[in-house]
């Protein structure tokens, strides 16, 4: 699966800290799933357009898109 | 006993993680060649155990305040005090077992002395899964556990077809928990290397 969490991040200027800090998990995580080696759980993927403001579909790509 | 890793920790943990894996791996080698014998390896064992009191001292002073963190530092605090305990039950039962001509009941009674925290062990494990609330850091101890099963599987199963065949010596079966933690240990070495080596993460570590 692929993601734009690089983009939305550099958008807001955000580290992959102030992400994980903003979703309660650790650098890590965000580290693991912006970089394709760990697909979110749905929850979390729901707890990332919460942070966002924008539907998961626009944060998270089927690899085919 | 192997500790999952958080953000917040620094190379501090992840250094006395490694030196621990690397000194007992040290020790069971030069016992299991017979380089050293029983005593000196039981010793040398708990000393290398002062690397793991060391990295749950880093771990708690550089923690962040966060939940995955709490359940991490009681999994730290857990594995140290169950490892500790079955280093000495070990130690006890192994020197009871030499020193006095024991059977029946109480040599029974004496083989729990180190199950009894390996026991502890598994519910420490158990209970950071259920605790652990990123679930990236849970599905990295998880996997962790599984590499650690499969080295006692297959070092296990390998050990004993070559002692079938009387190449090696005979292996008492618990070196399995040291087998195991050192195949945890390993592969929470290896997923925090791999983590680190991100490129995209080089700009935010």
């Amino acid at each position: 699966m692929k993601n734009r969490l690089k983009v939305l991040r550099a958008e807001r200027n955000w580290s992959q800290q102030d992400l994980a800090d903003a979703l309660g998990v650790s650098r890590q995580s965000v580290n693991a799933i912006e970089t394709g080696k760990y697909d979110p759980s749905l929850p979390l993927a729901f707890t990332f357009s919460d942070v966002f403001g924008m539907p998961i579909e626009e944060i998270f790509l089927r690899a085919k898109d | 006993m192997t500790i999952p890793q958080t953000a917040s920790e620094g190379r501090g943990p992840l250094l006395y993680i490694v030196l621990f894996v690397l000194s007992a791996a040290i020790v069971s080698a030069l016992r299991l060649t017979d380089a050293i014998n029983p005593g000196t390896a039981y010793l040398l064992f708990i000393a290398s155990m002062g690397f793991m009191a060391l990295s749950v001292r880093a771990m708690v002073r550089k923690g962040s305040p966060s939940r995955a963190s709490k359940a991490i530092r009681r999994y730290s605090k857990g594995m140290l005090a169950t490892s500790l305990g079955y280093v000495l039950g070990l130690g006890a039962a192994i020197t009871l077992d030499q020193r006095f001509d024991i059977a029946g009941p109480l040599a029974f009674v004496i083989a729990l002395l180190p199950v009894i925290p390996i026991f502890g062990m598994i519910y420490v494990m158990g209970r950071y899964l259920v605790e652990e609330q990123d679930e990236y850091l849970r599905h990295r101890a998880t996997i962790a556990s599984l590499v650690g099963l499969a080295c006692v599987l297959g070092f296990g199963s390998f050990w004993g077809f070559l002692e079938g065949f009387e190449l090696v010596p005979h292996a008492p079966g618990w070196w399995a928990v040291p087998v195991w933690a050192v195949g945890m240990g390993l592969a929470q070495a290896w997923m925090s290397f791999t983590d680190r080596a991100e490129p995209e993460a080089d700009g935010d570590a």
